[in-house]
């Protein structure tokens, strides 16, 4: 056990400070859950992808900088520290991409990473349905092969596609057996969603912008070529993206140490000095965020070292969107009346406070996580 | 950067916990508790030949000359088994505090079990049955052989630590050349490391039991109010986990943030052993309630532990201070 950082580890963080200090935007970018706030992050997607900083631990052919796992942490601890823009580009580079590369044939790595990394090609995921929310395994959004083979004919509709709106492309999985049920009989498919037969409609979020929608999909043809794995393999090419999403990679530590580090900022601003129970709750709040970021170390190492993450990966997401809530929570709560004014100096927290509230419903609520923890790591009966 | 332990640090745990499983099941543990001694000689013996007593003692004394990463997994695993007497003291504050004295051998073969108080406790652990007592007087650590106590006897929570108050006048021992914060931190992750060990097996015992018990038609673990409330526990452990073996790795090499470390180390350990005790009586239910079930022996131990060294209130605000700076 080794706690400080290589020479070689240093270096990494000190060049990618510099590059950040040097070009991330001195006013914050409007949301990327708006069209010209979308149009703006996708801008800057592009510059970082130009100095090779878009997707570190990819490969370099694909655009990537291979770097490993470490160094990616490093580069995310930097990332968020200089206050750079969220990435607009996340359901791609940390979702697909991974997947793509586990299980993509060489023409899709090569067709789909590279515009994936520079951000020429951003991406929705398309998984829920207003009928297979937690339940996921009841899809019945379906594709049917046209009678030459060449290709897939989708019917069906998808809800809370993040940014779908704006994007490019979407990723889903589909019945593809009519006569299948629960998890056999899907297919991940790939879909431009500039395809004829696709509509996509806006759902404002609870903050009010449109960051995700419905897609519905009427007869829309696709090349069988967007398969991604093999026909039938949907589900299981589905909890590899899933797994990755709430192990590793979705929410890195820094953005929680970032948060925090903001949270005692403003404590020690305008906290009462003299309010334990406060000043009790920012510490345990510090040694959550600090805890995730040890934890998420372990991981990453175990991966080096080469062991596998398995659904011990669900404790992360529990305790990663349970503590985001908290620490707006606790900063609402130090900002009184402010906290009530969307538009003031404060703004940022109130925002946030709303995002954070997404956390434990998205990539699989956080009680759907706990049957899996039960399920899967303590080894409880199924239901 | 490398967050993990070496392959021979991993065998020597796994080592531990095979012997224990095999050795000290839950029936001999009760048995310690009935004896009323707190203490199993053998056991004792058994760990100075394995080496896990002496894993902090100097190679120059006698000792394997380990440092605090090389002995968390053993102490988690003793925790796992909830062994009784002052191991935890012995291997780690009792290894530091006498490094290069008389007594240094002693830890290492198994013959003089030390233990300590050195938050001004009122009541001292294992006093009965350590040859040397290690207090503080005046900020300076004094080593006492075999301390006087006072003839009241004291029934603690927990059989496999049996309480005592000295005596009036405690003859004045050695005076140790060692900063009592270096050995109080040395405690308090020590306990830490053993909560994590004790934590996940109550766990485990939930676990069997959900497993095992039926009611409505099916095993209690298949329901979700079962299921949620073991995986909240475990969630708890899990993320005491990197903090624990930080805080080793931080006391190992020195660093200017070990108090802070092992503070929230403790904080987190003592937390989450709470949690994980009150999780599992609920998923027993009435049958946890019992003296019969084994459950209590580790419970209890939690109780007890999860306190000692201080609590996980004294150690969050000394986490405070060193982020928030102090009040």
């Amino acid at each position: 056990m080794d706690l400080r950082e290589t020479p070689d580890e240093q270096a990494f963080r000190a060049e990618a400070r510099a590059w950040l200090a040097a070009n991330v935007p001195k006013e914050p970018l409007p949301s990327f859950d708006t069209e010209a706030g979308f149009a703006l992050h996708r801008e800057w997607e592009a510059k970082l992808y130009e100095a090779g900083w878009s997707a570190v631990s990819w490969p370099v052919e694909y655009g990537g900088r291979g770097a490993d796992y470490l160094k990616w942490l490093i580069f995310e601890e930097e990332y968020w520290r200089s206050g750079a823009p969220g990435r607009v580009s996340q359901n791609g580079i940390f979702l697909l991409g991974p997947t793509i590369m586990e299980v993509g044939t060489e023409e899709q790595k090569a067709r789909f990473l590279p515009a994936m990394a520079s951000s020429k090609e951003v991406w929705a995921q398309a998984w829920s349905e207003p009928d297979a929310g937690s339940d996921m395994a009841s899809i019945r959004s379906k594709a049917r092969l046209s009678d030459d083979g060449t290709e897939w004919i989708i019917d069906g509709q998808k809800i809370w596609a993040s940014r779908a709106v704006w994007a490019d492309w979407c990723f889903g999985i589909f019945r593809t057996d009519p006569e299948s049920s629960r998890h056999k009989g899907l297919t991940f498919i790939l879909i431009p969603l500039d395809t004829p037969g696709v509509t996509v409609r806006p759902i404002a979020q609870l903050d009010g912008d449109t960051g995700f929608a419905e897609i519905f999909f009427d007869g829309v043809h696709v090349p069988v070529d967007n398969t991604l794995g093999g026909v039938g393999q949907g589900w299981s090419v589905a909890m590899a993206t899933a797994g990755f999403e709430r192990g590793v990679s979705l929410r890195s530590p820094a953005r929680f140490n970032v948060a925090v580090e903001r949270l005692i900022q403003l404590w020690l601003r305008i906290g009462d000095p003299d309010d334990d129970t406060m000043r009790d709750a920012v510490t345990d709040l510090w040694m959550q965020a600090e805890g995730y970021r040890l934890h998420t170390y372990m991981t990453v190492t175990k991966l080096l070292d080469g062991g596998t993450v398995g659904s011990e990966s669900s404790l992360n997401k529990i305790f990663w969107s349970e503590m985001d809530v908290r620490a707006h929570e606790l900063a609402l709560q130090l900002l009184g009346p402010e906290a009530e004014r969307m538009d003031g100096p404060y703004e940022s927290w109130v925002d946030g406070f709303l995002f954070s509230l997404s956390g434990p419903i998205y990539a699989g609520t956080n009680e759907i996580q706990r049957n899996i923890i039960a399920d899967r790591v303590l080894n409880l009966p199924r239901s | 950067m490398h967050f993990a332990f070496t392959p021979d640090q991993h065998e020597f745990a796994a080592g531990l916990r095979e012997m224990l499983e095999r050795e000290f099941t839950a029936a001999r543990l009760r048995h310690v508790w009935e004896s009323g001694t707190g203490h199993d000689a053998a056991l004792w013996a058994r760990l100075a030949e394995m080496g896990v007593l002496s894993m902090m003692v100097p190679e120059a004394d006698g000792g394997l000359g380990g440092d605090f990463v090389d002995t968390v997994l053993l102490l988690e695993e003793l925790g796992r088994a909830a062994v009784p007497g002052p191991v935890l003291e012995t291997m780690t504050v009792g290894a530091l505090a006498l490094a290069g004295t008389k007594w240094a051998a002693g830890i290492a073969d198994g013959s003089g079990p030390v233990t300590a108080a050195l938050l001004g406790e009122r009541y001292v652990p294992h006093a009965a049955i350590a040859t040397v007592y290690l207090g503080v007087w005046d900020r300076e650590v004094h080593a006492i052989e075999d301390p006087a106590l006072a003839d009241a006897a004291i029934e603690g929570i927990d059989g496999g630590r049996r309480l005592s108050a000295l005596a009036p006048a405690v003859a004045a021992g050695t005076v140790l050349a060692v900063d009592p914060g270096l050995l109080i931190d040395a405690g308090a992750l020590a306990t830490s490391a053993y909560l994590l060990g004790l934590s996940s097996r109550m766990l485990a015992i939930a676990g069997d039991y959900a497993r095992d018990r039926r009611q409505f038609g099916q095993p209690i673990g298949a329901f979700q109010a079962v299921k949620h409330l073991m995986a909240d526990a475990l969630l708890q452990v899990e993320f005491a986990r990197p903090a624990i073996y930080r805080a080793a790795w931080s006391f190992a090499n020195d660093t200017p943030e070990r108090g802070r470390d092992v503070s929230m180390a403790k904080a987190l350990a003592s937390d989450a052993a709470l949690k994980a005790a009150r999780s599992a009586l609920q998923v027993h239910g009435a049958i946890g309630y019992t003296w019969e079930c084994d459950l209590q022996l580790f419970m209890k131990k939690a109780w007890a532990l999860a306190p000692a060294w201080g609590n996980a209130q004294h150690h969050r605000r000394r986490v405070a201070d060193a982020v928030l700076g102090p009040r």
